[in-house]
Order: C-alpha cells, then structure tokens, then sequence
C-alpha cells in the first residue's frame, strides 16, 4: 500500500517576529488613550502621528481591534460627558457660543482621532460591522451632549427663542444659529426634524395664528395682505440664512395656512376694502397681492374668481337692465366697452393674464349682454354711429381696436341672426343715404364679421356694396348715353338687388313732372341692358338736393328727402296749397306726409314753409305757404333726413317677428341634415344636434324645435317609429 | 253552403234551381243585388241616401259608431260614401251575403271596438276617412265629433278637456301625427298625469294640453311632474 502523497510546496508568509507581550496591547492602548486626551486638550502638538498610527495598526493587525474599538468609546464617552457639564454651566447668551464652540473642537479632535484610527476604519469595523469611527463620534456628541437632560430642552428652547426675538424685531447673531442648526443637520436629519424643525412648525404655527387673528381685527384688506407678504419674505430670508433648505416649503405652508387659508373668506369679503372694493377702485397693486398669496393656497384663486363672477353679473345686470341707459344706445353700448376694459385691465395688471380668469370675465359678459333683448340692436347701432362721424380723424389703428372691441361684444350675443338684422337696416340707410364717414372701417368690419359667423353672413352684406359701385358705373353710362341730359337735373340712381337688402315695401309718389319723365328715362335705359329685370321705384328712401330762392332773394340749396321734394316743387306752381291738395298731388302716404311737412314747416332753422294755423302738429285742414322770410346762416340747408333711430314698439315687435320667422326655415334645414345622415334618431338627440348646429346664430328654442319637426311629419319628411314613438326616421 | 240559415238557403237552392247557377255564383249575384239596391242612380256609387237606406234596412243609426267600423272593413277613402269596389270588399270581409247576415254581423263589429288592437286601428284609419279629400289635416269640428264619439267607447276621462282645449285655444285643423298622438296619451299617461314626461317628444298641442290643465286647475301641478324613478 504505497500512497504517493502529493506534496504541495507551501509558502509561507512572512511572519515578523513579533513578540507577543501580553502587556503589549494594555501598553500600546495606553499611548493611544493618551493621545486622544492630549486631543482634546488642545495638547495635539507633541504627537507623533506616525507613531500613532502604527500603534493603532499593530494593534488591529495583532487582532486588538476590540480593546481598540472598546477604549476609544469610552474615552470619548468620559471627554464628551465633560464637555457636556461645562456647556450646562453657561450662562444665558454664553450657552449657544459654548456649544457651538466644543462642537468645533470636537469635530476638530475626531478629524485627527479617524486619521490615527484609519486602518481600524477601513479593516476591522467593517468587518465586524460596528459604527465607523467619525460616524461614532457624531452618535456620541448626539447622546452625551444634544440628548442629555439638561441641554436638549434648553437648546431647543433657546434657538425657538432666538426665532422669535427675530419675529418680533430684534437682531440676533445668525452666524451662530447657523451653525448650531448646521450641528444639527449634520447628525442627521431626524436630529433636525425631531430636535428643532417639529417644534419650530408648530410654534411658528402657533405664532403665526396669534398674530393674523391680531391683524385681521385691526388692518383692512390691503394692509393685512402686505403683511403677509412681509411675513412670507422674512420666512424664506430665515431659511435661505439659517435653516436647511427643505424647510421652506414646510415653514411656507405654515404661514400660508395660518395667515392666508384660514382667513381667506372674510378678507375677501371685508366691507370696504375686500375684493369687490378693490375691483370697483381698479387697486391693482392690492389686487395684485392678493393674486400671488392667494395662489398658494388650494382653492384661492377660485375664491377670488368666483367673487368676481357673482359681482361682475350682478354689476353688469344691472348696467343692462338700468332703464336710463337704455335710452341711449351709444352710451349703453359705450359703458358695456368700459366696462370690458377696466376687468381687462385688472386681469392684465394684477391676475397675470391667467386664462382661467378671462374665461370667468367672458362668460361673465356673455350672461348679462343677452338679459337685455335689445342688446343685438344697441351693438348694431353704436356701429352705426361709429361708422357714421366717430370715427372721423381716428386713426387706421384705433379704428381697427375700436372694431376688435366691438366685434368682442357681438361673440357675446346669443341672438346674432338679430343682429345681422339690424346691422343690415343700418347699413342699408348708410350707404344710399351716403353717411358713410370712413369706408375702409365699413369693409374692415364686414370682414371680422365674415371670419366670426363664415361666409353666409356677410354674403348679402357684400352685395348691398356691389350694388352700390354697379349703381355708379351705371349712372355713368346713362348720362354717355343721353348727353342731352346734361343740362337738366342730375339723377342719381341706386339699383338694389331685392335679396341683399333689407325688404321694403315699395311705396311710390307721384313725383313732379321733369323727374317723372327723367325717371321714365332712365328705367328703359336700365331695362334695355338688363332685360328680364324689374325696376320698382322706391321714393321712401330717397333724397334731393334743391336751389331755392325766398321771398328777399335769398338762395339756398336745399338738402331734402325725395317726399319732401315732391312736396315743395308744387309750390313752383301755387302760392297756397292746402293739406288735402298736397295729398291728393303727391300721393304720399299719411304718416309720412305729415311728418315731412312737420319737418319743414314746424322745425326752427328748417321753416322753408309756413304754415296755418302755426301750430305743432299738422292738421288736415291746415295751409301751407313758402315761408319767404326764411333765413338760415348756411347756403347749403338739410332738411329732416331720416336716421337710424333705436325703433319704435310697434317696429321692435315687427323685428322681432321677422326674425322669428326668418328662424323656421333655418331650424328645418339643420333637423334635415341632421336626420339626412343619422336616418334614425331619438327626440332627445335631435334637439341637441340642432341646437348645436344653430348656436353660432341664435339660441334655438326646443319647443320652436319640436314645432318644426312636427311641421316636417306632417309634410313626410320624417315620421315616428313604429316601435318607439320617441324616435323619428328620415324619409328618402 | 257556408252558414246560411234556413231561409236563406232556400233562396239560394231556389235561385239557383231557376237559374242553373253555382253556390259561388248565386252568392255573387245577391252581393250584386244588394249593391244596386244602394247604389246611386246616376253614379257607379253608393251615395248618402244610399247609405241612408243601408242603415235603415240594417236598423242602425247613420251617426252610429258601428257604421266606422263598417267603413273600416270596406277600407272605405271618405265618409258618406262608397265605391263598388269597397263595398264588395266590406262584404267579403264581413262575410256577408245578404241583408239578415249583415244584421247578424252588428254585434260582431260592435265587439271589434273592443278588442284593443283593432281599436287602435279603427282610430287610426278614421283621421284619413273622416277628413275632406285632398285635404291633409281633418277639420277641427268633424275632429272633436269624432273623437268623442270614438271615446264614448273607450272611455277617455279627459276627452272633454281636450275638446274644450282646442275650441278655446287651438281653433285650427288636427294634423294626422296629433291624432295618432293622442291615442297613444290616451292610452299611456294617466288621468292625473303623473306619469306626463315633458320631454317625451309628445306633439306640441298636446304639451299645451298639458299646461292648460295646469293652469285650469284640472290636474294640480304636484302631480303632472315627472316622475324620475319610473325613468
């Protein structure tokens, strides 16, 4: 049994030989332990660290570790619990600068304990798992000192003191707070939250209460908000000096909480300097604090927001509804603009052009401009009067904001097929009666309308201009046409095509002779170019200018309507002519005569004729004379030309049916497309669909909706289902 | 021989001996025979006296519901009178042959009205027959005639309301979608209302109806509200 044995060379390490005295470690500990005192008693000068260190390592290496480890934590134990007797004894102030400065000696002594002890840092504690050297050195400052009985409270207690004075005023040295909270961070940051940054909230908290309860009993609005910025500012300032960073949010929300939220309701309803104060005084800067605290806290710019919805209504309400206002539709309109840019302005300056606000202004707007049905007509007519001399020596750029702004108000109206309505009746009256002051600002308009409401809007607008400029060139080619009329009175003829202008009933007069056959003229010149046409003269809507001479040889032009001209060319032929003989000559209707002859024979400044009796209303057995005494400064006169007026009851009503019937067929075609490509849906839906399609014109009303559908069963559009008598289908 | 009494059949037996003709025919000729003896002198119709002497032969009176009911089966286009064509028709229908099955067939109309679908129809198809030709809504007094003469057999409470509804406020002809409409409320939305959805795309006149209740007091307003839990 021979068992080759394999011998494996083995080298060994090389072994110092050491002699293993077991005094050795007791000895070397002790030169250790001394050191550390010489340490910290400030006696570090005389050491060797060489020396030092390879004492450490030996004893590490000679697997001392334990006595090592074990003996630094007592010796720093025993010097820490010195440490912590002599900073109790201190004195007031005296405390803070004592702790702070043994703070610095430590952290200065364990600097040098950890460089000596490195080699037990890196081998032995890791291995064993115990707490590194400089990390023991701070647990040991945490228990001994900062926990200690009888400093932990008076720390605490002292620094919450400190933060206070600060509060209240006084200075203090921020150095030194910072440090001892550096001290605090540095042992980590449960230290700091449970040691200082709990209690320093809820104290804050407690002071912060104490305090805006103070101010809101004293302060009004406008001062209590610059308070708490102040406070805020000077809690931010105290973190960015002394405290950790992470404690401004949390310092922040306490401040915000106790001075902002909790009070939030009755500063913005404080009577005479709350928010609706600050409103109606345009107080942007107020406004504007109030806008940023707010803000920090949930729900406060809603507060803010809803307050100055309710209040914008109400405030607009009662603009739209005040009966005086309603008088004039210039200033109705104007106020309504004024309005829009004072809020305009707020949100600008003081609510940083949030969206959210000016969603709240125009919603607010869009409710209180339709409470008044005749806000459509108002709109309609401060264009008229803008259009007709506002906008004189404006420049292009304000006449462009003028109409941005307007064009503000009309994508408020609910109703803007009334509108339409109306604007057309105005422009009508501009343009053949030539009032037009700027006519870019006219076509500028025509367009914003076409890019807000599309095309079919604007389209019979357009037409009534092209009418105009085809009036024009056709005048020109009648009078090419007939130079022979050149010596005789100038016609001017407008040619309206029936659909773009607003409908009128065609009332004609007997005109005076020459215009007669001037007229006639015209007309088969007209229709000899256009056949297949149809002229119908409407002399309700025309004018006339005049030469006259009176009674002393004064001559004026006479500026009249086409009635009034008819009425005074009789007088060519007759000194006297009574009611009834005017009549029966021109064939005016009633109203209409009598307001003319009111116009020229009751109006001062305007009293071409005289009438008997003189009195203020045309009688039908009254006479009537040229008033040879007439006088005027001017040579041209206008005499009563008829102005867009805000309407009468009985013209309102008529508008107003118009419109309604004008709604009918446009409601009927939106229920046709709809069941055109649904083929079956229920009543709900259509109601919804069409009310959808119609909004961009006018609210549609469900009951006129529902008429409407009824209308198109019975003429087999549609019918019920056989199943369901709630859902209608398209019939092909 | 198809349920023809015992006189009759001896007609029958007898036309036919005379004439040599079959059951079919016999029973053609007498339907024909009838029909002449309604039919106007001048036109290829049955007229209103004809009409007039149908009614007293079959002993009802002309204003009798029973005679829609006959118009019904014959799918008579108006009322007052009648074509060759729907008349033949109504008999075939009716299964009648002579003028004793017409009379024997009156209680079966009269229990046709009874029966709820074919109520429906008769309603329906008397808004077309009731109206003027060529006209498409039906006059408002020929309307409330109708209905309450319909009504008296299927007792609506409120048809008097509603007749009253539109003499004071409606004044204009009935369109076909409010007639067939308003058996459909008849039937469903009870006399107190409460069952009344607004928003049930019920015809307009009918929501009138509705708030004229209201407002007369008829039906308090608690109770015409919708009621959201049976929705």
């Amino acid at each position: 049994m021979s068992n080759q044995k394999k011998r494996n060379f083995q080298i060994e390490a090389f072994k110092h030989r050491v002699v293993v005295d077991p005094k050795y470690a007791e000895r070397t500990w002790k030169i250790i332990e001394h050191a550390i005192h010489e340490i910290y008693n400030h006696n570090a000068s005389g050491l060797s660290f060489e020396e030092l260190y390879r004492n450490a390592y030996n004893m590490v290496l000679h697997k001392f570790g334990d006595k090592l480890y074990s003996g630094l934590v007592t010796t720093m134990s025993a010097h820490l619990k010195e440490i912590s007797k002599s900073i109790q004894v201190a004195q007031g102030a005296l405390f803070l600068e004592e702790l702070n400065r043994k703070w610095n000696d430590h952290n200065k002594a364990l600097q040098m304990i950890r460089d000596i002890l490195m080699y037990m840092d890196r081998t032995y504690i890791p291995n064993t798992r115990k707490t590194p050297v400089h990390e023991l050195g701070l647990n040991l400052w945490r228990d001994y000192i900062i926990h200690s009985g009888k400093i932990q409270s008076r720390l605490l207690s002292t620094l919450l003191e400190l933060v206070h004075k600060e509060r209240t005023g006084e200075v203090i040295d921020r150095g030194l707070m910072r440090n001892i909270i550096k001290m605090l961070m540095d042992l980590g940051s449960s230290v700091y939250q449970e040691d200082f940054e709990k209690p320093f909230l809820e104290v804050s908290a407690e002071f912060y209460k104490v305090e805006s309860q103070k101010f809101i009993e004293c302060c009004d609005c406008g001062d209590y908000l610059k308070k708490a910025e102040i406070r805020l500012n000077e809690e931010i300032e105290r973190v960015a000096h002394y405290l950790d960073v992470k404690s401004e949010a949390k310092i922040t929300n306490v401040v915000e909480k106790e001075m902002i939220a909790n009070h939030m309701t009755r500063l913005v309803q404080m009577e005479n300097s709350g928010l609706v104060n600050m409103l109606l005084n345009d107080k942007y800067e107020d406004l504007g604090k109030m806008y940023n605290l707010f803000k920090r806290v949930p729900n406060g710019l809603s507060m803010i927001r809803d307050v100055m919805t309710s209040h914008l209504r109400e405030t607009g309400r009662q603009l739209v509804t005040d009966v005086e206002s309603s008088k004039d539709p210039v200033e109705f309109v104007q106020r309504l603009l004024d309005e829009r840019d004072k809020y305009d302005k707020i949100i600008c300056q003081a609510f940083s052009n949030s969206k959210t606000f000016q969603n709240a202004l125009n919603s607010s707007f869009e409710y209180f401009i339709n409470l008044n049905s005749r806000s459509p007509e108002f709109i309609s007519l401060f264009v008229d009067d803008k259009l007709r001399k506002g906008l004189k020596g404006v420049t292009e750029e304000d006449v462009e904001i003028i109409l941005d702004k307007v064009m503000m108000l009309f994508r408020y109206l609910r109703e803007k097929d009334v509108f339409e309505k109306y604007y057309k009746q105005h422009l009508a009256k501009r343009l053949l009666l030539g009032k037009t002051v700027c006519d870019d600002a006219e076509r500028s308009l025509i367009v914003k309308l076409k890019t807000e409401c599309g095309y079919q809007f604007t389209s019979k607008l357009e037409g009534m201009f092209t009418d105009m400029k085809t009036s024009e060139d056709t005048m020109q080619g009648f009078y090419a046409n007939h130079p022979e009329l050149a010596d005789g009175p100038t016609l001017v003829v407008q040619v309206l095509t029936t659909g773009s202008w607003p409908t009128q009933p065609t009332i004609t007069c007997n005109l005076p002779t020459e215009m007669a056959t001037l007229c006639e003229k015209f007309r088969s010149h007209y229709l000899g170019t256009h056949t297949g046409r149809r002229l119908s003269w409407q002399t309700n809507m025309g004018t006339a200018d005049i030469k006259a001479t009176f009674g002393k040889g004064q001559k004026h032009e006479l500026n009249v309507s086409t009635y009034q001209m008819c009425v005074l060319m009789l007088f060519n032929n007759s000194d006297m002519l009574s009611y009834k003989e005017i009549e029966q000559a021109t064939e005016i209707p009633t109203s209409d005569l009598k307001r003319c002859l009111q116009s020229m024979a009751c109006v001062k400044g305007k009293n071409v004729l005289r009438k008997e009796p003189m009195s203020k209303d045309i009688g039908t057995d009254d006479a009537f004379f040229v008033n040879d005494k007439f006088t005027s400064k001017f040579y041209k006169v206008k005499i009563g030309t008829v102005v867009a007026q805000k309407e009468s009851e009985p013209e309102k009503l008529e508008t107003r049916q118009r419109v309604e019937e004008d709604r009918k067929p446009q409601i009927e075609a939106a229920v046709v497309r709809i069941m055109k490509s649904r083929r079956v849906l229920d009543h709900n839906n259509v109601i919804a669909e069409v009310t959808k399609q119609l909004q961009s014109r006018f609210l549609a009303n469900p009951t006129e909706i529902k008429k409407r559908i009824e209308s198109l069963i019975e003429r087999e559009f549609l019918e019920r289902d056989s199943a369901d008598r709630k859902v209608y289908r398209y019939l092909a | 021989m198809h349920k023809l009494g015992r006189s009759h059949r001896d007609k029958v037996q007898q036309f036919m001996t005379i004439t040599g003709a079959s059951e079919k025919a016999a029973l053609q000729a007498l339907k024909a025979n009838l029909y002449k003896r309604y039919k106007d002198p001048y036109t290829d119709m049955i007229l209103v006296d004809g009409i007039t002497l149908l009614c007293n032969d079959i002993q009802v009176d002309p204003q009798d519901i029973v005679m829609l009911v006959l118009s019904w089966h014959m799918k008579a286009s108006t009322m007052c009178e009648y074509s060759k064509q729907e008349f033949f028709t109504g008999l075939q229908a009716l299964g009648i042959d002579s003028l004793g099955k017409f009379r024997e067939r009156i209680p079966f109309m009269r229990s046709e009205l009874k029966d709820e679908q074919k109520f429906g129809e008769i309603y329906n198809f008397a808004f077309g027959w009731a109206k003027e030709k060529g006209q498409k809504s039906l006059a408002l007094d020929t309307a409330i005639g109708m209905w309450q003469l319909l009504f008296a057999e299927k007792q609506w409470p409120l048809v008097d309301h509603w007749c009253q509804f539109l003499q004071a406020r409606h004044n204009k002809a009935i369109s076909r979608d409010t007639w067939s409409q308003l058996l459909e409320f008849a039937r469903t939305v009870d006399t107190s209302l409460s069952n009344y959805d607004a928003e049930g795309a019920w015809p307009y006149l009918i929501d009138e109806f509705v708030e004229y209740l209201n407002e007369n007091g008829i039906i308090s307003n608690a109770q015409s509200m919708t009621d959201w839990s049976k929705k």
